[in-house]
């Protein structure tokens, strides 16, 4: 069903959200810097920043959760787990990449053996509203890597930005939920036109360039490929292009406890950091930067997909654009493919 | 739906030091819940995630066998801070356990060959549950002659010490230990496990060999394995990995495209030949 | 700076054909505009790569401790220089120091704050003597570059590495363009409950990423503090205690040992003011101590000698 919502309506239309849902968007604690957050007041809701520094991911595998609590009374112990979310949510504003790469995450998440409960619970009982994007950044390449600026799969319900109004599709029976909401209006036929423009524009500025499709048997060639001796040389071994990586699911465990009282905690986790394998012996199967950066590469466009049929990349961009020594994800595609190696422009910086 | 990150109750029934290096405790577990014991169904080479509230958790091998009821066997190695705290536990307190986790030992390709089990140092566990297992008179007709070559540094730091004289008086099974350093009651072979793997040259033929230790000991014994002519697919072994979820999901332990908790921690050699060396 | 960007990979060039050094680490441009990368040089032909511009921002000496063992040539700023002094009072690098390649700086334009002054993506930026030409798909400005330098440059008295073994561009007048560090002054001017307030303001966006710690050429412990499970000094969670514990031991870390180059708050994906901090107490060395890091080659840091002749006033 195709809607739309006049944008002085708008801050009014989030506070008739928050009325049944708690409500997740990005917010800019400080300019240029975009997180998502619980929203307390509409106006705090900010979508100024394409994509925002802290993915969406954040709100079903946040940066660090409380698993369980427990108490412990002499030999006994007592255990409180703490999955449970009292209050629907929705989620607005996230772009279709991150959207595309929260149904990644639950390809490992959700299993059919073990499933983590936490980010289930999470995902069953949230709202995606997804956001189309309208200019994407030069750095954005999701249409190589599967998806693109408006793609509808995994949003409940989608938004586009026609300048004074949004175009609103009611895509799943739970975005249909708010179907009765006060603040939609009819579409008009010219509003599908400026969205097929919007789409056709979108979609010819973010092209087709980097060579995702065929890598990972590319990458089945390369594991002890001279490449890796020098592709890693300038990475500094920071979390930052993990952390950010709406796809990255890396999590350490840790217990914090005071006196007979504590908690099991998950964290983010990356495998850039040598810690993160380093076992109790000092053994490190992964002791240098190469065996690291290998993993990151390896993991997102070949084991990832041996086991789940896709890249684990939604072509963000994040990492190209926040990591400290430019490190370019595209770049170090282009050099892998066989492309690149043969009509080397460029050495690999 | 079940929360696999919850451990549930055990109670410390017995634990024991096992190595004149007092680094090796072993701890027998009772299940808290009769429901908990009844749905704990496990094979060798499985592993659980103990847990220490307030510490944290550690995968440890599991080293009883499947044949006996009503307890689990851990043998720790006193490492870092749960192993430590594993160390300082007292009989009767309540250890979490997540488990069984891991794929175990691949129990029916061994079904109808001879099986050579070689071991070294405390990695011995799951080894000695696999033993056990083919041991249980239910089991012993599954596999045929069963050879055992078990080392340590030092005669004091053998794991199981009473269930190795009773193994030694069996005659379904071959025993060989072997020590680097012998003392003066030493009464089995001093040598390096390769070494004596390479004297007593057991057959490779309709043979599987299990081999688990230090990765020092597995990188020279291995070329001594396939002299004797053991194809890679019946080479097994088990790996360690650092770990946290122990079920496929906090990522860090895999190797390519496999986890070790999950996929492993048993492999055979010829799946470790098309991966990358991350171990 | 073109004159610079020549002479430097002339310099690289003969360095490298003649065999002097194994590697030579510089900077090269790269993809996003406003930005230049790492570069690692092996062949004399590699060097065509090198430039030299405003945006060479990181501290390349945070390599030097990746390839000790091999005869390693640096580029080197002013602020760079003084950490490699600094790194071979601490001994690092006994078998091979560092050749240092210092080029005199002209100040470093933070990317952010241009980012901040324009309306949507910028997809090039050029220098162009005193100003900075930046276009985007619908606009095209051009700013004054002095209106743009990172705090820790506009402050700087030691853009020329005199401690360099090749020296390239003609030495300057060393000056502040301002009387402090812009945040250094202004952090002073608060209250203390004001100061705990940004403080936690800032820290609060903290993601632990670590990058201002892996940005830092003096941040090179085997087991940094945050990392040791036994003892273990810190959580790791993002608990508000836990994000102030460990800025503040990180900037007491570097008290003596920081250049103040500001490779860290550039490192940083949160925006997050980090040199205030290490700037602050740099000044309070330079007041109490007389002592500015990797100055003198042999004067040691004087957080790791005792001298009774110290000032104590502050010990209360
Ligand atoms: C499948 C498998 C089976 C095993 N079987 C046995 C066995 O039968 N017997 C045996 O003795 N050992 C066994 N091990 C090894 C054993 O698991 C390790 O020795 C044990 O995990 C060490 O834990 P620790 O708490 O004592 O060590 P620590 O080094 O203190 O580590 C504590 C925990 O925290 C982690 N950790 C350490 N430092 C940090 C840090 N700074 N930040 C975050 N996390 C940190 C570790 O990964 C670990 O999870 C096995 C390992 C595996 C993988
Ligand atoms: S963000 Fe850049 S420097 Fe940091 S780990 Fe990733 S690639 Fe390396
Ligand atoms: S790898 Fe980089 S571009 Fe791809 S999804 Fe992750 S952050 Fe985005
Ligand atoms: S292994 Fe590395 S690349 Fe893969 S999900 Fe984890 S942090 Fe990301
Ligand atoms: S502090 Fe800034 S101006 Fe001074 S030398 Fe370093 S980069 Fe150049
Ligand atoms: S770089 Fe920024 S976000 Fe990362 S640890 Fe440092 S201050 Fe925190
Ligand atoms: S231990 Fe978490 S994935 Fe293997």
């Amino acid at each position: 069903m195709k809607l739309k919502l006049d944008k002085k309506n708008f801050e009014d239309f989030l506070k008739s959200l928050m009325e049944e849902y708690d409500l997740y968007a990005p917010v800019q604690p400080v300019e240029g810097v975009s997180v998502f957050k619980k929203i307390e007041q509409p106006s705090e809701v900010n979508l100024t920043q394409l994509v925002p520094q802290k993915p969406a991911k954040d709100i079903f595998f946040p940066q660090s959760e409380v698993m369980f609590c427990y108490e412990m009374a002499g030999k006994q112990s007592r255990m409180n787990s703490m999955e449970e979310i009292k209050r629907e949510r929705i989620l607005f504003g996230a772009r279709p990449c991150d959207i595309e790469a929260i149904s990644i995450i639950e390809k490992i998440f959700v299993g059919e053996e073990y499933t983590d409960v936490y980010f289930l619970e999470k995902r069953r009982k949230t709202t995606i509203i997804g956001l189309g994007c309208n200019h994407p950044l030069s750095t954005c390449f999701c249409s190589s890597a599967g998806g693109d600026p408006f793609l509808r799969a995994g949003s409940d319900l989608f938004f586009i930005d026609l300048g004074e109004t949004y175009f609103v599709e009611l895509l799943t029976e739970k975005g249909a939920a708010l179907r009765k909401n006060r603040f939609f209006k009819e579409v008009d036929p010219n509003d599908l036109t400026l969205v097929k423009e919007l789409e056709g524009k979108a979609f010819e500025k973010v092209g087709y360039s980097i060579p995702v499709e065929g890598i990972e048997k590319r990458l089945d060639l390369m594991t002890e490929s001279s490449f890796w001796d020098r592709v890693h040389e300038k990475c500094i071994g920071c979390a930052v292009c993990t952390y950010l990586c709406p796809t990255c699911h890396c999590f350490d465990m840790v217990d914090e406890a005071l006196n007979n009282k504590g908690q099991r905690v998950r964290n983010w986790d990356s495998c850039l950091f040598p810690i993160y394998s380093l076992e109790t012996s000092g053994h490190n199967p992964r002791p240098t930067g190469r065996e690291r950066t290998r993993q990151r590469l390896m993991h997102k466009f070949n084991y990832f997909p041996k086991n789940f049929g896709r890249v684990a990349c939604v072509g963000c961009g994040r990492c190209i654009l926040y990591c400290p020594v430019q490190f370019d994800i595209r770049e170090a595609l282009l050099y892998a493919s066989a492309k690149r190696a043969k009509g080397l422009k460029r050495k690999f910086r | 739906m079940k929360n696999p990150y919850l451990p549930i109750p055990m109670i410390l029934k017995k634990a024991q030091i096992e190595t004149s290096d007092r680094l090796l405790r072993t701890l027998e577990l009772g299940f808290k819940n009769k429901e908990d014991e009844e749905s704990f169904r496990f094979i060798p080479g499985q592993f659980c995630e103990l847990s220490i509230l307030g510490k944290g958790e550690a995968p440890l091998g599991i080293a009883s066998s499947p044949t006996e009821k009503g307890f689990l066997k851990f043998t720790v190695n006193k490492a870092g801070v749960v192993t430590t705290a594993l160390h300082h536990i007292e009989e009767g307190s309540e250890i979490g356990i997540r488990g069984p986790l891991g794929n175990g030992y691949p129990i029916n390709l061994f079904e109808g060959k001879n099986l050579l089990v070689i071991g070294g140092g405390f990695a011995f566990t799951t080894l000695r549950s696999l033993v056990a297992y083919f041991l249980h008179p239910e089991h012993r007709a599954k596999v045929k002659e069963i050879t055992v070559i078990y080392g340590a540094r030092m005669p004091g730091l053998l794991l199981y010490k009473d269930e190795l004289l009773e193994w030694e008086r069996r005659n379904d099974l071959k025993l060989v230990t072997t020590v680097d350093w012998e003392d003066k009651d030493w009464k089995g072979k001093v040598g390096l496990v390769p070494n004596v793997l390479e004297e007593i040259a057991p057959s490779s033929e309709n043979t599987s060999a299990v081999i688990c230790g230090p990765p020092i000991m597995i990188k020279f014994t291995f070329p001594k394995l396939m002299a004797l002519r053991f194809p890679n697919e019946r080479i097994f072994t088990s790996l360690e990995r650092r770990m946290k979820c122990g079920i496929g999901k906090c990522g860090r332990c895999n190797i390519g495209h496999l986890y070790v908790c999950k996929d492993g921690p048993v492999f055979s050699y010829a799946q470790l030949s098309k991966l990358p060396k991350d171990y | 700076m073109a004159m610079i960007q020549k002479k430097l990979r002339e310099k690289t060039k003969e360095l490298l054909a003649k065999k002097e050094v194994d590697l030579v680490i510089g900077f090269s441009d790269w993809t996003l505009p406003l930005r230049t990368t790492p570069i690692f040089i092996r062949t004399p032909e590699g060097a065509e790569h090198l430039v030299w511009n405003s945006f060479c921002e990181n501290n390349l000496a945070a390599y030097l401790h990746k390839f000790s063992r091999l005869k390693v040539g640096v580029v080197v700023k002013g602020c760079d220089a003084r950490s490699v002094v600094a790194l071979n009072l601490e001994k690092r690098f006994p078998n091979h120091p560092p050749l240092l390649i210092g080029v005199v700086c002209q100040r470093l334009v933070d990317r952010k704050k241009v980012k901040k002054a324009v309306k949507g993506e910028i997809l090039q930026a050029v220098e162009q003597g005193d100003l900075l030409l930046v276009k985007g798909e619908n606009f095209e400005v051009s700013l004054k570059r002095d209106d743009f330098l990172y705090p820790s440059c506009q402050s700087c008295t030691h853009r020329t590495p005199h401690q360099a073994h090749i020296l390239i561009g003609d030495p300057v007048e060393e000056v502040s363009l301002v009387e402090t560090h812009p945040e250094v002054g202004e952090f002073e001017r608060k209250s203390p409950e004001e100061r705990w307030d940004f403080f936690e303001k800032e820290t609060s966006r903290c993601l632990r990423c670590y990058a201002c710690r892996e940005a830092c050429p003096m941040c090179y412990c085997g087991e940094c503090f945050v990392d040791s499970s036994r003892p273990k000094w810190i959580e790791k969670s993002l608990s508000p205690s836990d994000l102030a514990f460990y800025h503040i031991v990180r900037a007491y870390h570097q008290t003596g040992r920081c250049s103040g180059c500001g490779a860290c708050e550039r490192a940083c994906p949160m925006d997050i003011r980090l040199t205030y901090l290490t700037q602050k107490l740099n000044q309070e060395v330079k007041d109490l101590y007389g002592f500015e890091t990797g100055i003198q080659p042999e004067a040691a840091p004087p957080l790791s000698t005792f001298d009774p002749e110290d000032q104590q006033g502050f010990i209360k």
